[in-house]
């Protein structure tokens, strides 16, 4: 790892503190820890929290925490003449965001979170009505329970806080996560869920519209199972969309 | 129609609006807010500042200004002032009209808006004069120094 010299570093290497628990000794057969296979953590969502940015949104999925800031749209600078919008989503992850300390240098999870966002969002953003122009997402994982959550809340937050922004949209992005653990498919997994499982996969749509946007996976799955993941995925994404809509009216009224 | 819209939903149109009794398919919303229905004109509001497109009307200060064109920063679209450090860089050309600071736009090259004052109403707001004071209009192409008393030659603007 290299060493950032303009800060000040922490020890090298820090470890967490270790306690005696019932870490996680499940097997396969068990059954899941605190919800049924097809819930997901509840979501607290809250758009216009960054007052400087032109929207924003935070979102809360138990021990998920994400903040989302939009700039723009801002004139591309050094770019070439383009008829399109550029979306630029960058991802970042907070020092205390994960069980071990992450240095506050961006690396490649953080860029494939990004793509992956990235992804989901650029289909559903109007980007022909905005030439030489950017528009910059800035998403900043506070806290972090497993890599598809982060996709799956980051990828909510931003559309919401796009659409807090008054930017033209085809319509609200809302996107799931699903894991395939033994032979069971738990959705939302968290962290040691989704270490714990073959596969995961995060699907993103806009459910307004009835159409899907990105879908990300990741480990191994049968094709059936990556369908019922998918199918499984959509149904949440309309109770998300509820959520999301929810949000954004109450804070369209004030 | 009083209620708020979401992107992607479509908006309830009242009857009287030619498309909705005529079949086609429903127009969706891009924004959040209230539709507004005026006339043939369907919109919804904001107020939230956008880049400059075909047509707009712009304000913004001469930042250079060379023999053959002067750049400008455009602070102001359409009445919409741009947040600070968010201004977009816009050009007016000599060819075609006559001095300083513009109001309109046509999508430029890479780095730029072409910004015109080609219109009557078009032109200069605000200028200095040589003695350093701001200067009042006169007529449609000249601006007095308060101060000195001189002419100087502007192509001013008449806004609203």
């Amino acid at each position: 790892m290299a060493l950032d010299r303009r800060r000040i570093n922490g020890p090298e290497e820090s470890f967490p503190p270790v306690f005696d628990s019932d870490a996680l000794q499940w097997k396969l057969e068990d059954a899941r820890k605190d919800r049924s296979p097809d819930d997901i953590r509840p979501i607290f969502l809250q758009p216009g929290l960054i007052s400087q940015a032109n929207g924003s949104a935070y979102i809360e999925t138990a021990k998920t925490k994400i903040a989302c800031a939009v700039y723009g749209p801002r004139q591309s600078k050094n770019t070439t003449y383009s008829e399109m919008g550029r979306l630029n989503v960058e991802v970042k992850f907070t020092p205390f965001s994960c069980v071990r300390r992450r240095a506050p240098m961006r690396d490649a999870e953080d860029r494939s979170i990004a793509v992956a966002i990235h992804q989901a969002l650029v289909s559903s953003v109007r980007l022909e009505l905005l030439p030489k122009s950017t528009i910059d997402i800035f998403v900043t994982i506070i806290e972090s329970d497993g890599l598809d959550g982060c996709v799956a809340s980051g990828s909510v937050a931003a559309s919401t806080a796009l659409a807090d922004a008054g930017i033209e949209l085809l319509g609200l992005v809302t996107s799931c996560a699903a894991s395939v653990v033994g032979k069971k498919l738990w959705l939302d997994p968290t962290e040691e869920e989704a270490r714990l499982s073959k596969g995961t996969l995060v699907l993103s749509c806009m459910p307004a519209l009835k159409k899907i946007t990105s879908v990300w996976q990741t480990g191994e799955m049968k094709v059936a199972e990556a369908l019922g993941c998918m199918d499984a995925c959509q149904e949440k994404c309309t109770e998300i969309h509820s959520v999301v809509a929810q949000a954004l009216l109450e804070s369209a009224k004030i | 129609m009083t209620s708020y819209v979401l992107p992607g939903q479509p908006i309830p149109l009242a009857s009287q609006w030619p498309s909705a009794s005529a079949g086609r398919r429903a127009y969706i919303a891009s924004l959040v807010g209230i539709p507004q229905q005026e006339g043939p004109v369907l919109s919804i509001s904001r107020v939230r500042p956008r880049p400059p497109a075909i047509n707009s009307v712009v304000l913004g200060s001469v930042t250079r200004l060379s023999p053959l064109q002067a750049t400008l920063s455009i602070s102001v679209v359409d009445g919409v002032p741009l947040p600070a450090g968010e201004e977009f860089t816009g050009v007016i050309r000599i060819a075609g009209h006559r001095v300083k600071i513009g109001d309109s736009i046509s999508l430029g090259d890479a780095r730029s808006y072409f910004v015109t004052t080609a219109r009557n109403d078009l032109g200069v707001v605000f200028a200095v004069s040589e003695a350093g004071k701001t200067m009042v209009p006169v007529s449609w192409q000249s601006m007095r120094c308060p101060e000195t008393g001189r002419l100087e030659k502007r192509k001013c603007a008449k806004p609203e």
